[in-house]
């Protein structure tokens, strides 16, 4: 019943049946949660990650961010790598292969030293899963040898990838931190060193929020805190902007991504896969509302692709990376001016107050009508556009050319949501 | 001053949602596990599952939904009981107020529309055995889109010159427009079901030629005679049924002016119905008379509210006791359940909403009749005579219109069990 489109893409190699992976976290931890997601439609999962070292948690663990009554906009987490013995999480590994032969199994390692990374490698080779990623990334560990700190050097990054890379033929992939202002240097180490893909990003150094009982971040651990990774929706566009980076980076360009941060819906899922990603990872949104998620990703990313005639994924990956260009590329010559429509027009003002104190003047406000008017000084911004509550009440108007500069074709956003 | 609704009779009781008013509506949902909602509705529509698609932004995916368990989902949306259904059963009431189920359900539906979606597919080879269903009410148009989902060639024969039956000629368009309806009943038309119009079963073509022709046979005709009281100065002009007075409005589309002070005499949804109408149809007085009291009346909540907002008053514990006039209706005499009270009220129009009844169905074919004089069926909606089924109003007595859908699928389920039997022998 209902809508059927082929979701399945070659991910470095591997068939899978849908890009929509879990990624190494909670949502992945044992065997009846992966179980249990397969059944409800995930193509695959990065297994928790796994260690020589077993973690010892905190509690409590989580906190969230709102606004306005809209809960889990930001999500903070300190869980480091999986807490259970190596050898349970190997062994959920390889039962869960067997009774999912379709699914795709990413063992998701960190391990201390070369050493370490060797070790869990080859343990992975026995154990046969599909792909390996390495946690370069986790920025709550107990351990400066292990996670973000490692993920902010290249020369480890390299070292580990070899590590692993010389270890196993399982292609092995870097997962990355964005706790870092240019990505493209460890994942290029990543790719000298062996690995073949290469995903980002992980959490983002947090504090979400300050507890006035206590005087200190959330959570509350016995009357402390401490900085942890951030997720979530909140984290969306930091994600699109480093997955843009790399796929745009020369060396970089064909490796395969996968592309992790914020992704609840198919259009956020589109969107990674229209910056050139192949393969989504997804934990946020799993854990404020299960794995039942995926549902809507497949659904409504199929209903698109037939509304658009697309047969595959393929026909449409990385179809948006090429119109991210540099800022000083970008047409200067020309501003659209907001047109207000008279009739949806509700009268709230908001269009006035924030063009007045965060524009450029451009609205006078006609009080007996309660209408705004559009006056000479507008710039083209489109403030009042973004802060109209109603739906296509303000638009893109008039194109005005600056004075001497050449007119040419401008192609516009028509329809806003 | 009490701020009354002023409005037509072809203008719509409530606005729709907005793609941002339904995502904020669908926010408010808790995405339940175990949603209790999607347990509550007699036609098993699943709200949990297409508002989270709804909150997910995948607007397709839920009109999908709802379509495909339900081909009424448009008029549906409209005209279930929600309040005494999904959203009673609603999480969301344990902190605050339910989620609009209804409302959402509605959008999605436009949606599917707007977006020109055809969610509703044949399949590639028929069956090659025909089935007829005879009405072309919510029972038959569920029963006759279920069959040819799965390949019958189905035909429906309706009386009327329009489809829809009671959605078409019952319902004050306020509450159910006439587009709404449309736009369900050419879902069933895409499903390759044929309508012939004006066409009555033992009148036009008989029982018998029909059992000939097709291999099951569907009654869904739906309850038409009137009812009237058997009080003094009953036949007088201006005296009229509700069903009657309800088709006539609607065939009318408006123009029909009832007179301008009339009587609704009722406590279900069809006398609410009858009070709208006689309203925006240009009525100056509307005072609906129930025998009972509000909380004994069957009508729900929301339309008592309804006929409230326009200005129609509503006396309760007083029963008809005779019709006043000489050559037309000019008042309604009352008497009180107290035995002592009694009212006499001047009036132009009197309409009886005490529920309708079958015509004889015998007459049709040797049915088995129930208590009720209606068609008896049993849990499969088979009747006595091998090879017809019944379902809907005709069958339950006046019910609402998704539990005439709920038995149309019933009947269409154990109309293929019956025609496979048959082709094994």
């Amino acid at each position: 019943m209902g809508i059927k489109k082929d979701l399945s893409i070659d991910y470095l190699g591997v068939r899978c049946e849908n890009p929509f992976f879990l990624s190494s976290s909670p949502v992945g931890s044992n065997y009846e949660m992966v179980a249990k997601a397969f059944e409800a439609g995930w193509g695959g999962v990065f297994y928790k990650t796994i260690g020589i070292f077993v973690a010892d948690e905190c509690s409590p663990r989580f906190d969230h961010v709102q606004k306005e009554g809209m809960p889990w906009l930001g999500f903070k987490n300190m869980e480091q790598i999986s807490d259970k013995p190596t050898e349970v999480n190997f062994e959920n590994m390889y039962k869960l292969k067997k009774a999912y032969p379709e699914k795709i199994m990413v063992a998701s390692i960190m391990g201390s030293n070369e050493e370490e990374w060797r070790k869990l490698a080859k343990m992975c080779d026995e154990v046969g899963v599909d792909l390996i990623e390495g946690n370069f990334s986790c920025p709550q560990m107990t351990s400066h040898a292990m996670g973000s700190d490692v993920g902010t050097n290249p020369d480890l990054v390299r070292a580990y990838s070899k590590a692993v890379a010389e270890t196993t033929k399982i292609p092995f992939i870097a997962k990355m931190t964005p706790n870092i202002t240019d990505m493209t240097i460890p994942a290029i180490a990543a790719i000298e060193g062996g690995a073949k893909g290469i995903s980002a990003i992980n959490t983002i150094k947090s504090i979400t929020n300050i507890d006035l009982e206590n005087m200190t971040a959330m959570p509350v651990v016995n009357g402390k805190s401490s900085i942890s990774g951030y997720s979530g929706a909140a984290v969306k566009p930091i994600a699109l902007r480093f997955v843009a980076q790399l796929l745009q980076n020369e060396k970089l360009k064909n490796v395969p991504l996968s592309g992790i941060g914020g992704i609840e819906t198919w259009r956020d899922c589109l969107e990674f896969l229209l910056l050139g990603c192949r393969n989504l990872q997804v934990t946020t949104s799993v854990m404020q509302y299960g794995y039942r998620v995926v549902e809507d990703m497949s659904n409504g990313l199929m209903h698109w692709m037939d509304e658009r005639g697309y047969h595959k994924l393929d026909d449409f990956i990385g179809s948006a990376l090429g119109n991210i260009i540099p800022a000083e590329d970008l047409n200067r010559d020309f501003k659209i001016l907001p047109d207000f429509s008279q009739t949806k027009c509700v009268g709230c003002g908001r269009c006035y107050i924030s063009c007045y104190d965060a524009g450029h003047q451009a609205i006078d406000w006609n009080a007996d009508k309660r209408r705004p008017e559009l006056n000479e000084k507008c710039v083209g911004c489109h403030l009042c556009l973004n802060v109209c509550p109603v739906a296509n009440c303000i638009t893109p108007g008039e194109i005005k050319w600056k004075d001497g500069r050449e007119k040419v074709g401008v192609a516009l956003k028509k329809s806003y949501e | 001053m009490s701020k009354v609704i002023k409005s037509t009779y072809v203008s719509e009781a409530v606005d729709g949602f907005t793609p941002r008013t339904a995502m904020e509506e669908a926010s408010r949902c808790l995405l339940c596990h175990d949603a209790p909602c999607s347990k509550s509705c007699p036609a098993g529509t699943d709200p949990a599952k297409f508002i989270r698609s709804i909150r997910f932004r995948n607007v397709k995916g839920a009109a999908e939904t709802i379509r495909e368990n339900n081909v009424l989902g448009g008029s549906c949306a409209r005209v279930c009981p929600y309040d005494r259904l999904c959203e009673e059963a609603c999480s969301r009431c344990g902190i605050d107020k339910p989620i609009e189920i209804g409302k959402l359900q509605r959008f999605a539906v436009e949606q599917e529309e707007a977006l020109h979606m055809n969610v509703l597919q044949v399949p590639a080879t028929k069956k090659g055995v025909k089935v007829a269903c005879v009405g072309s009410g919510p029972a038959s148009l569920a029963c006759a889109a279920m069959l040819a989902q799965e390949g019958y060639e189905v035909t429906i024969y309706e009386a009327e010159e329009k489809a829809g039956g009671v959605l078409t000629y019952g319902i004050a368009p306020a509450r159910l427009p006439q587009y709404v309806v449309d736009h369900d009943i050419s879902t069933v038309k895409n499903l390759g079901v044929k309508f012939i119009f004006n066409t009555k079963i033992g009148k036009d073509i008989s029982m018998e030629a029909l059992q000939k022709e097709y291999g099951a046979i569907f009654i869904g005709v739906g309850l038409w005679q009137e009812k009237l009281p058997e009080i003094p100065g009953v036949g007088l002009p201006g005296v009229l049924a509700a069903a009657d007075f309800l088709k006539k409005a609607r065939k009318s589309g408006g123009s029909y002016h009832p007179g301008n002070r009339v009587v609704v005499i009722g406590g279900g949804n069809v006398a609410m119905d009858c009070a709208v109408s006689a309203k925006l149809l240009g009525a100056e007085k509307v005072d609906i008379y129930y025998r009972r009291t509000i909380e004994e009346a069957p009508a729900d909540m929301a339309e008592f509210q309804y006929v409230l907002s326009l200005g129609v008053s509503i006396t309760t514990n007083f029963a008809p006791a005779e019709v006043l006039g000489t050559d037309k209706v000019e008042a309604m005499r009352f008497k009180g359940r107290d035995g002592v009270s009694e009212a006499k009220v001047m009036v132009d129009t009197v309409i009886f909403a005490i529920g309708q009844g079958a015509d004889d169905m015998t007459e049709l074919a040797p049915f088995a009749l129930n208590e009720k004089g209606l068609i008896k069926v049993d849990d499969f909606c088979k009747t006595n005579i091998d090879g017809i089924f019944a379902g809907g109003d005709v069958a339950l007595g006046g019910k609402t219109v998704v539990e005439a859908v709920a038995s149309g699928k019933i009947a269409a389920v154990h109309m293929m069990n019956y025609l496979a039997k048959k082709e094994v022998k």
